[in-house]
């Protein structure tokens, strides 16, 4: 009845405490809204990308084709399939009058595929098309609604419309040899044009088999006809796949992710084998493979990612509205100690106190609870709004998601928040003294801590004691710090702050019983704080260089720890800090009274002061460290700039230049301006044909070797002396043409690796491995290492499973990757060594042996010869910038081969092999000697010259405009160039960062709010129980200008002291992502204006109404107050 | 509104307060309306002890807010020292409560978060002199009322004696011309009362301060030199108290 009344009398508390819980209700709601939304998200592109298709069961030899043939044995292999179809697909140029894609997909399908795959509608009038009569020419297609848009053409476009395209022809001429008199093959090889019609657009958003395609669709056999042209050796019987869906409607109702693993799985294990010719070996005929069960994978890694990011930030703000909820309930206490003390003293027992105030948590937290999903239902909607324009695409449906969970979740939620952080303030009520509590005598601090605390101490000492001894000793594997030399390890400061964190914590509260608590609680303070500060300023970057291991996980423990250390210190000394500001302030004219006045109030309420602060600090700590990302990335972009060397910007054809006696692109792109000072020609390649795609990650001779795991798709480009040297002949003459740097060297050169390389020292290093890369005679040992990024491309592990931050090419030069690590000997014990290439893959460590398949043998196998990886082009500098296929440069959608990346093979080694360099290859990817496709451009301008667009531009015109420039040189319109400068990609890197830390601030800048409210929470209450006080000060001659001031500077001061402490936080735990990227921390004083101005406008406008009502009050009216 | 340098010299007729139709009522116009005064007509002279005594509820407290301007009249003249206060703003008001009236409650209303120093010094903080001297004055005036061992004690780890008399020193502190107690030893038992009262009779002779003190009790009133009675929110009779004047003189 107590815990009624009081609700219902107590309004203005009571609202602020349901307040407090809806805020935290809103954001967990928000969060898991975000999260759900956002795996709505990759499931709703999932279905637009793979519709009905389940799996893929392709030739087991990735390249090779299927025939029709194979249907049957397909389908006996997938009894329970609701639909098996044969599928064609390749790329094609597409040119609609003078919109150009230079890889439009391009697919085949048969005009009677079965029900389960869906329909095709119409675009316009959402009609279900017929296939059979439409595509009934074989120069007809049906165009996707998407591909459509790309080519700019809209829903009322007239049809048929033409489109231009370009097929190989391949023929073979056969001639007489005069003398010999046998007869010369030599087999001939043209571009042919061909007309197609489109006769429909297809909407490629709707439901059915239309969504699975992006590109155009050719009637099966029509594809087949086309693409044989280029091998008249093979039959025209070819398809690239089968599809199988095992049910229809996954629109409707997704597949079941476990069932469709098992079916994947037990169709692999019944598919037969048979002997490989070439290896002598037996292999399985048909390779399987799942879409859309790799793109749950994908999504459940990425949702857990973005969870994990999201839970971290969130919990973090979480408890800064669990410190504004306990602090609500602490006032209420502390608001009713006189009450309490009456009830007890008229025989309400503590069980009934506690019982009372935990049922008023309970009606706080079920309404709180219910307003909070409210809350965050218009949360998670904000979040996906922005998430729609994050992405920019529009493709992706972004709806919120609001799950039965999240709902029940959310009064779950309220109602334990409030309980919890209600149960000690209640205990505290329940257990006041009652004389005490009627004379209103408060708790002192500064008394030694009962045998209890001590007690627990000393069980957290232990803990910490056997975290401490886990590693090392339970867990031997793990680097401990007192049997290894320097703290410079990940794991070693992991448990250190985890460790010390428990064990120094115990002993505050062991040595509190034998000493001032204030003084025991400092030492632990100051070691709480001190540890992960150590590891942001000092320690990340200096002495530990292996920052591969670094962790959300180290990250969260990090900040915790020095925001809890920081707080508790500050909290500690708090009367020291507010004896000294009421020093100052009683010297100052005009508020000496206010200075009397407020800083006592701070240091009289260290509890309610402290919550006050620390939901500032920490949320200012997170603001601040989000707030320096920006800033300081730049700087560690801008170091891009510096190290492209005079190249302001890229050029890329979409196909390589066309030979032209007496000329070439880069001699035309001199004349186009003469401000051009210097073109640099590459060949990059990334066929999509053949065996030419895939280089071996094991001998393709070996029992080991497995064509479904070994073989990675990956493009290959060729560098030459005179592209990276120029007239240079070694490293050490200074006049290299361009600066590619590597931040991974051939074991020949890592030998003088320094462990904190300047840019020169790395410049030089780079060089003197160019020099290797160009020795014919230079071959270096292959070593025992492997990519756990690679096991997971090849299958080998889960996406899931991977951990982060284990990527293959170390991120940093001061570790040498190699150190410790066995070179591989043969079986005779000798060295196995390599001619060596580089490489910008993500995926492919130094020291890694591989495969490329070089020709085709008589039996029309590829040929493989062995390299090693030898170097890895720096992707944050010159280098893998800006040539990195990984970048996604280039013309059109890069493809998967280009986003694994590229392999650089040596000239002398380019020019060896059939489908690079021109050899005597007639193949579609075979080229001339100087026939490059992308091009580093120099110029007289600085980098940032807007005038470089300009010159950008005039090469695309002369590339692009049909018939005219570069078009009519080549007589062929299929030539598309896109340039990219320097400079906007550090613009562009800067946007894409904006956006992502945009998205985090939407979460910091939540708890920003929460501070706001805790604050305006705070303020009201300070001033509703301090009427009596604030009676007093006008009786004794306070102004009310005064009163106000000194509501207003209590809620100033305790902002600032929370800004203070979230500033430097914050700038500790950004020096330590500074420290890792070796660049400069930036101090973001813009927006740490802002908070100062945002902390200020808050207590003023929270603290002003309140307190000017309150200096309203008559005297006499509000000494009469009794709380 | 200047203080006057030779308290002894002045002449003790001279009024330092006069109320005149004073008038309050609670709730106005509401159906709750209370009449707490009703025509108040009083005239203090300076240097004068004066009791105000009568039942609960009859308006004594309310007598005294409204001389103390700690509530706002509903009308009537109050002239304090030959300043008519109802022309003062009320930050004029303020600064004239700080320099010319001291208060003491019966619940004492220190700051519960300030040492007795502390407190004592914050009125003449608010005047604008200087901490340290305003230190040095508030140590002095608490040593003068027995309390020099008490200096840095907040009010919870002071008796209720002991906190009367730090509010004591800060009503004296700003050497004020009329002291107001509102029940003043109330809350304290009769030793302690007996004490206050003594300390009061103390400062009035030798201070010429004029005291107004509201009591129910018949013997803390007949150490003050006239007794007021209210009855109902009148004044009903002023009893004169010969017998206090006399051992005043002596």
């Amino acid at each position: 009845m107590i815990a009624w009344r009081s609700l219902s009398r107590r309004k203005t508390k009571n609202l602020s405490a349901v307040l407090a819980v809806t805020l935290g209700v809103t954001l967990l709601v928000g969060i898991q809204i975000t999260t759900d939304t956002l795996g709505n998200a990759f499931l709703t592109s999932l279905l637009q990308s793979e519709g009905e298709v389940d799996l893929r069961v392709t030739n087991s030899t990735r390249g090779g084709y299927l025939g029709t043939a194979d249907q049957e044995s397909i389908e006996e292999l997938v009894p329970d399939a609701v639909g098996v179809m044969p599928e064609l697909s390749t790329q094609i140029p597409a040119l609609v009058s003078s919109q150009f894609d230079p890889k439009m997909e391009a697919a085949g399908v048969p005009v009677d595929y079965p029900d389960a795959f869906g329909k095709f509608y119409n675009w316009k009038t959402g009609e279900q098309m017929d296939i059979k009569i439409l595509l009934e020419a074989n120069k007809s297609i049906l165009l996707s609604s998407k591909q459509a848009e790309k080519l700019d053409l809209n829903q009322d476009t007239t049809l048929p419309l033409s489109l231009d395209t370009e097929f190989t022809n391949l023929t073979i001429a056969v001639t007489i040899n005069a003398t010999s008199g046998l007869p010369i093959i030599t087999p001939v090889q043209e571009l042919l044009t061909v007309e197609l019609q489109i006769v429909g657009f297809f909407d490629s958003k709707r439901p059915g088999i239309g969504s699975q395609y992006s590109g155009a669709i050719f009637r099966l056999e029509h594809l087949q006809e086309w693409i044989s042209l280029q091998d008249p050796m093979r039959e025209t019987d070819i398809v690239s796949a089968f599809l199988v869906a095992y049910k229809t409607d996954h629109f409707a109702l997704e597949i079941d992710e476990d069932y469709l693993r098992t079916k994947v799985e037990l169709l692999e294990e019944t598919i037969p084998e048979e002997v490989n010719p070439q290896t002598s070996k037996t292999q399985k005929i048909y390779q399987v493979t799942s879409t859309r069960l790799d793109f749950f994978g994908f999504a459940a890694f990425f949702i857990t990612i973005m969870g994990t990011i999201l839970t971290s930030l969130g919990f973090l703000i979480m408890l800064t509205g669990v410190l504004l909820i306990t602090n609500v309930q602490l006032m209420s206490v502390e608001d009713r100690e006189f009450q309490t003390g009456v009830l007890r003293a008229v025989g309400s027992s503590r069980g009934g106190v506690f019982q009372s105030m935990i049922i008023e948590n309970l009606f706080q937290g079920i309404i709180g609870g219910v307003l909070g999903l409210f809350g965050g239902l218009a949360f998670g909607q904000a979040v996906a709004l922005y998430l729609v324009a994050l992405f920019g695409t529009g493709e992706l449906s972004v709806q919120p998601v609001v799950s039965q969970e999240a709902v029940i979740l959310s009064v779950i939620i309220g109602v334990v928040l409030s309980i919890v952080t209600g149960i000690l303030p209640a205990l505290r009520a329940s257990r006041v003294n009652v004389v005490e509590a009627l004379r209103g005598i408060k708790v002192k601090f500064k008394e030694k801590s009962s045998r209890n605390l001590a007690a627990f101490g000393v069980l957290i000492i232990i803990v910490g004691l056997v975290l401490l001894l886990y590693n090392g000793v339970f867990e031997e594997t793990h680097q401990v710090f007192w049997s290894s030399e320097g703290w410079d390890s990940l794991e070693e400061w992991r448990m250190l702050m985890m460790g010390f964190g428990f064990f120094i914590g115990g002993l505050g509260l062991v040595l509190s019983r034998f000493m001032d608590r204030v003084k025991a609680f400092n030492i632990t303070a100051i070691t709480l704080w001190a540890f992960p500060s150590i590891l942001f300023v000092v320690a990340l970057g200096n002495w530990v260089t292996d920052i591969t291991g670094f962790s959300t996980e180290i990250l969260i423990l990090g900040i915790i720890e020095i925001v809890i250390g920081s707080i508790m210190f500050v909290a500690l000394n708090l009367p020291i800090i507010m004896r000294g500001l009421r020093n100052v302030l009683i010297k100052i004219r005009g508020v000496k009274g206010v200075g009397q006045i407020s800083p006592a109030l701070i240091s009289s309420h260290i509890t309610r002061s402290t919550l006050t602060f620390a939901i500032f600090a920490i949320i200012l700590t997170l603001n601040v460290l989000v707030a320096t990302l920006i800033p300081t990335n730049l700087g560690a972009v801008t170091q891009i700039e510096e190290d492209s060397k005079g190249v302001d910007f890229a050029v890329f054809l979409s196909k390589p230049e066309a030979i032209i006696p007496g000329t070439s692109f880069s001699d035309e792109l001199y004349k186009i301006d003469d401000r051009i000072a210097d073109v640099i020609g590459f060949k990059t390649f990334q066929p999509n044909l053949d065996f030419a795609k895939f280089i071996a990650l094991e001998d393709p001779l070996s029992s080991e070797f497995d064509s479904s795991t070994d073989l990675l798709p990956i493009g290959t480009g060729e560098f030459k002396p005179g592209q990276i040297r120029g007239n240079a002949s070694d490293y050490s003459n200074p006049n290299w043409r361009y600066a590619f740097y590597l931040d991974g060297f051939p074991d020949g050169v890592r030998e003088s690796l320094v462990s904190d390389p300047s840019d020169d020292d790395l410049l030089d290093l780079s060089k003197k491995a160019w020099d290797q890369f160009f020795d014919p005679k230079y071959n270096m040992a292959v070593y025992n290492v492997s990519s756990a990024l690679l096991a997971v491309f090849t299958g080998e592990i889960e996406l899931s499973d991977l951990e982060l931050g284990s990527a293959g090419p170390g991120v940093t030069l001061a570790v040498d990757p190699l150190e410790g690590v066995e070179p591989l000997r043969d079986v005779s014990g000798n060295l196995v060594e390599n001619p060596i290439v580089f490489t910008d893959s993500f995926l492919l460590p130094v020291g890694l042996q591989i495969w490329i398949p070089m020709n085709t043998s008589s039996l029309g196998f590829p040929v493989y010869q062995a390299f090693t990886i030898g170097g890895s082009l720096d992707s944050q500098r010159a280098g893998g910038f800006p040539l990195g296929a990984g970048l996604g440069f280039g013309g059109g959608e890069p493809d998967f081969s280009a986003i694994l990346g590229t392999l650089y093979l040596p000239e002398h080694w380019a020019v060896k092999t059939n489908f690079l360099g021109e050899a005597n290859g007639q193949t579609l990817t075979s080229r001339g000697k100087d026939q490059y496709d992308s091009f580093l451009i120099k110029t007289n301008l600085p980098i940032d010259d807007p005038q470089l667009e300009g010159i950008a531009q005039a090469i695309e015109e002369f590339t692009n405009t049909n018939d005219e420039g570069y078009r009519l040189l080549t007589t062929d319109n299929f030539f598309l160039a896109s340039s990219v400068l320097i400079y906007s990609r550090i613009q562009s890197t800067l946007e894409m960062m904006d956006r992502i830390t945009s998205f985090l601030q939407i979460y910091v800048t939540f708890g920003l709010a929460i501070g706001a409210v805790g604050m305006g929470v705070i303020s009201v209450r300070n001033v509703s129980e301090r009427k009596r006080e604030i009676g007093m000060m006008r009786a004794i001659g306070f102004p009310r200008s005064q009163v106000i001031l000194s509501v207003l500077l209590e809620l100033v001061v305790l902002g600032i002291i929370g800004l203070l402490i979230g500033v430097i936080n914050g700038l500790l735990v950004s020096m330590g992502f500074a420290n890792m990227q070796n660049t400069a921390l930036v101090i973001p004083w813009e927006e740490l204006g802002l908070y100062l101005s945002f902390i200020v406008l808050i207590a003023l406008g929270s603290g002003s109404i309140p307190a000017l009502a309150a200096s309203r009050i008559p005297p006499a009216e509000a000494l009469r107050y009794v709380g | 509104m200047k203080k006057t340098k030779n308290k002894k010299d002045q002449a003790p007729q001279k009024p330092i307060l006069t109320i005149s139709k004073l008038h309050k009522r609670y709730n106005e116009g509401k159906p709750n309306e209370v009449h707490a005064l009703q025509g108040v007509e009083l005239t203090v002279r300076k240097g004068d002890m004066m009791a105000i005594m009568g039942s609960s509820g009859c308006g004594k407290t309310t007598l005294l807010n409204m001389i103390g301007h700690l509530d706002r009249r509903s009308s009537g003249e109050i002239i304090i020292d030959g300043v008519d206060t109802s022309t003062l703003s009320d930050g004029q008001m303020t600064a004239f409560r700080r320099d010319n009236i001291g208060f003491i409650f019966q619940l004492f209303n220190l700051f519960p978060f300030l040492t007795a120093v502390e407190d004592v010094e914050t009125p003449l903080l608010l005047r604008g002199i200087n901490s340290g001297l305003a230190r040095e004055q508030a140590k002095m005036m608490l040593r003068e009322l027995g309390m020099g061992d008490r200096l840095y004690h907040l009010p919870t780890e002071l008796s209720g004696g002991q906190q009367q008399r730090v509010a004591v020193a800060r009503a004296l502190i700003n050497q004020p011309a009329i002291i107001l107690g509102d029940e003043p030893t109330g809350d304290l038992d009769s030793t302690t009362s007996s004490d206050i009262m003594d300390l009061f009779r103390r400062i009035n002779k030798t201070n010429q301060q004029t005291l107004v003190l509201v009591t129910h009790n018949r013997w803390i009133a007949e150490k003050c030199d006239y007794i007021v009675h209210m009855t109902d929110g009148k004044i009903s009779r002023i009893e004169d108290n010969p017998l206090a004047k006399e051992e005043k003189k002596r």
